[in-house]
């Protein structure tokens, strides 16, 4: 965070940093191309009229007479001749004009006719060649040119120098031919002449090109800027003030709009517009809804201390008997749930025993379980067998049964003085049994169809007899049918394997037992079914009865 | 997962189930059903590929049952052992008309 903290700078400078940048950048490669074409036709226009100057300067010798000046004195025609050339020099302001003549042979020599120096133009300090003065020529590009006026293979040549070398103030040199009255070449002429206007003319070139680019630069930065400002930057601060604002405060703040005329920001605001008012509106769903949540987590859990306040759920449940010993427990996979177990006092010698699971889970399960515990426990209370019970508790629930949903029953009524047992079961799972030296194994009751779908069945009951240190395990299909992640059934045979683990402990182990064997087998998987068991070791009336 | 293959001919049809018929499959299977129920005179579900039905499922076998009784008739074919068992339990192999004869013989 640091590091990228540290290079982060501000949308105006960036901007304006990024457009001086580039100004100057396209300053230098303008001055740069500018002054080399600058620099280059200036040269030709200086170029051209030196030569003028040195062409008219030849028409003040005379070149048939070279040759004789050469070889004789100076005669009156030669000192007039060179009279007009200084004064020439003088009022042409140019540094040198000497004729010569050239050794034709390989032009490596030539000898001086007419020598001018005016050092005063340029602030030199030649001395005057004096007639017949010979001299090696300068070098090769003196001797290529020498010869190109010779041959007449050009009008006149240009030797620039224009830095200064060898001491030499910056000058350009033009050489012309001087013809005789044949149009021969006969010598030639050469003009030196200062330099200096080309660089000095160039100095305010440039300045004049540096001085737009700069003024340029910061109008094109101000009009940028200016622009920007209203169309970009404001409008981006805005959008991230407003961002930052909603993130904090989440309610709809007013329109952001027509902020810019760039269209991918015109757009942001308006997603951002859009945004927040689906924001907003969602967060208000989401708040009725977990009200709504809340509300039903209310109701369901009222529902659930109801439900498991229908039925038995303090143990031991008759702390005074000895004759027998029992624990249930009824574990929902919803806060409310199907499954039921039950147990009571019909009078002082018969217990009843009730087990029962509604199709189906949640609420309206539980609904049913309520009507159905109820029936139960009321007709039971009135007398008569198992079987007679569910008849009238069948007839009772497919009066009113509109939602074909249905209940499977298995109903016990003990004798805890005989240990006698007459049971009824309405489509529920056998029971399991442990006589006193043996094993837990299913009992393969009688069975009838489930309660609540067809009215007109008559129940059966079966009896049998248990004895003391016999057990009896009723259960619901949740334990039967607890899947493990590969949707394979805990089924019967595992739960007489929990059952038979420790099969003479009492009821509440062996309860527990079962439960750790299914929690064992289905592991991280959620709990599907609901899940309930009633277990009851009878003891016999040798036992005790009541403690007394 | 629960897979209906059905085929529906002169109010006669067949749902051939495949999978399990639990709480959540059993309410599609149910508004299958009502889709095809009217005028249909002769049902058969074919159970070979069914290896599990929960309560739910039964509730809705029970109740196209209950309407085949007053339209028709019903019959529940080639069951598998698990499935059985749990016709057996709850009772619903009194009311149910079962034909396994397809299945080869189990004794």
């Amino acid at each position: 965070m640091n590091n990228s903290k540290r290079y982060r700078r501000s949308l105006a400078v960036s901007i304006i940093g990024n457009i001086v940048l580039l100004l100057v950048i396209i300053g230098l490669v303008v001055s740069i191309l500018g002054v080399v074409l600058f620099t280059e036709s200036f040269k030709k226009e200086y170029a051209v009229t030196t030569y003028h100057m040195a062409d008219t300067a030849t028409a003040l010798i005379n070149g048939d007479n070279l040759d004789a000046y050469l070889s004789g004195e100076k005669t009156e025609d030669y000192l007039l001749s060179k009279g007009y050339l200084d004064s020439y020099c003088d009022k042409m302001s140019v540094s040198l004009i000497y004729v010569i003549k050239v050794d034709r042979s390989d032009y490596g020599r030539f000898v001086s006719v007419f020598n001018s120096v005016n050092n005063e133009v340029d602030n030199t300090s030649y001395t005057a060649w004096e007639l017949g003065h010979k001299r090696d020529t300068t070098n090769n590009e003196y001797r290529r040119k020498y010869e190109a006026i010779y041959s007449k293979e050009s009008a006149y040549e240009t030797v620039y120098r224009l830095k200064t070398t060898y001491g030499q103030h910056p000058h350009i040199t033009t050489m012309v031919p001087v013809k005789n009255s044949a149009g021969d070449v006969t010598g030639i002429l050469c003009m030196q002449r200062p330099s200096r206007e080309i660089t000095e003319a160039r100095r305010p070139y440039l300045r004049s090109i540096a001085l737009t680019t700069a003024a340029l630069a910061i109008v094109a930065s101000l009009v940028t800027l200016i622009y920007n400002r209203s169309q970009f930057i404001i409008p981006v601060q805005k959008i991230k003030d407003e961002a930052t604002r909603f993130a904090k405060e989440n309610t709809k703040g007013e329109d952001l709009g027509n902020i810019s005329r760039i269209k991918e920001l015109y757009e942001l605001a308006g997603s951002i517009d859009t945004m927040e008012t689906e924001m907003v509106t969602s967060i208000e769903n989401l708040k009725n809804v977990t009200a709504e949540k809340e509300r039903i987590g209310t109701e369901l859990s009222l529902a659930q201390t109801i439900q498991e306040n229908s039925i038995p759920n303090i143990f031991p449940p008759f702390p005074g008997r000895n004759d027998f010993d029992i624990y249930a427990s009824m574990q929902a996979a919803r806060e409310v749930g199907g499954d039921f177990y039950n147990f009571f006092f019909v009078d002082d010698d018969h217990l009843a025993l009730v087990i029962g699971d509604v199709s189906g889970k949640g609420i309206p399960a539980s609904l049913f379980m309520m009507v159905t515990n109820i029936l139960i426990t009321d007709r039971t209370n009135m007398g008569g067998t198992p079987g007679e019970i569910l008849t009238y508790v069948n007839k009772k629930i497919c009066e009113h049964n509109r939602a074909d949903m249905f209940v499977t029953v298995w109903l016990g009524i003990l004798e805890l003085s005989t240990g006698k047992l007459i049971a009824s079961n309405a489509g529920h799972e056998y029971p399991a049994i442990k006589r006193a030296d043996g094993l837990f194994e299913l009992l393969k009751d009688k069975h009838g169809f489930v309660i609540g779908s067809i009215e007109d069945i008559k129940y059966k009951d079966y009896e049998l007899t248990l004895s003391p240190g016999d057990k009896l395990f009723v259960y619901t299909d949740g334990v039967r049918e607890a899947r493990d992640k590969d949707s394979e059934l805990f089924g019967t045979k595992r739960m007489l394997e929990a059952l038979n683990e420790a099969a003479d402990v009492a009821p509440e182990e062996i309860l527990r037992n079962v439960s750790r064997a299914v929690e064992g087998f289905v592991k991280e998987e959620e709990q599907f079914d609901d899940l309930t068991m009633l277990c009851i070791e009878y003891k016999g009336k040798g036992n005790g009865g009541n403690d007394d | 997962m629960l897979t209906t293959k059905k085929s529906i001919e002169n109010g006669t049809a067949v749902f051939a189930l495949e999978g399990s018929l639990d709480t959540f499959t059993a309410p599609v299977l149910e508004e299958e059903l009502k889709t095809v129920m009217d005028g249909l005179t002769d049902l058969t579900f074919d159970l070979a590929g069914l290896d599990y039905i929960s309560s739910m499922g039964l509730r809705v076998i029970l109740s196209t049952q209950k309407i085949m009784n007053k339209q028709g008739k019903m019959k529940v074919t080639n069951v598998c052992e698990t499935v059985m068992e749990i016709f057996e339990i709850t009772g619903f192999s009194d009311i149910l008309t079962i034909d396994n004869g397809n299945l080869p013989d189990r004794t």
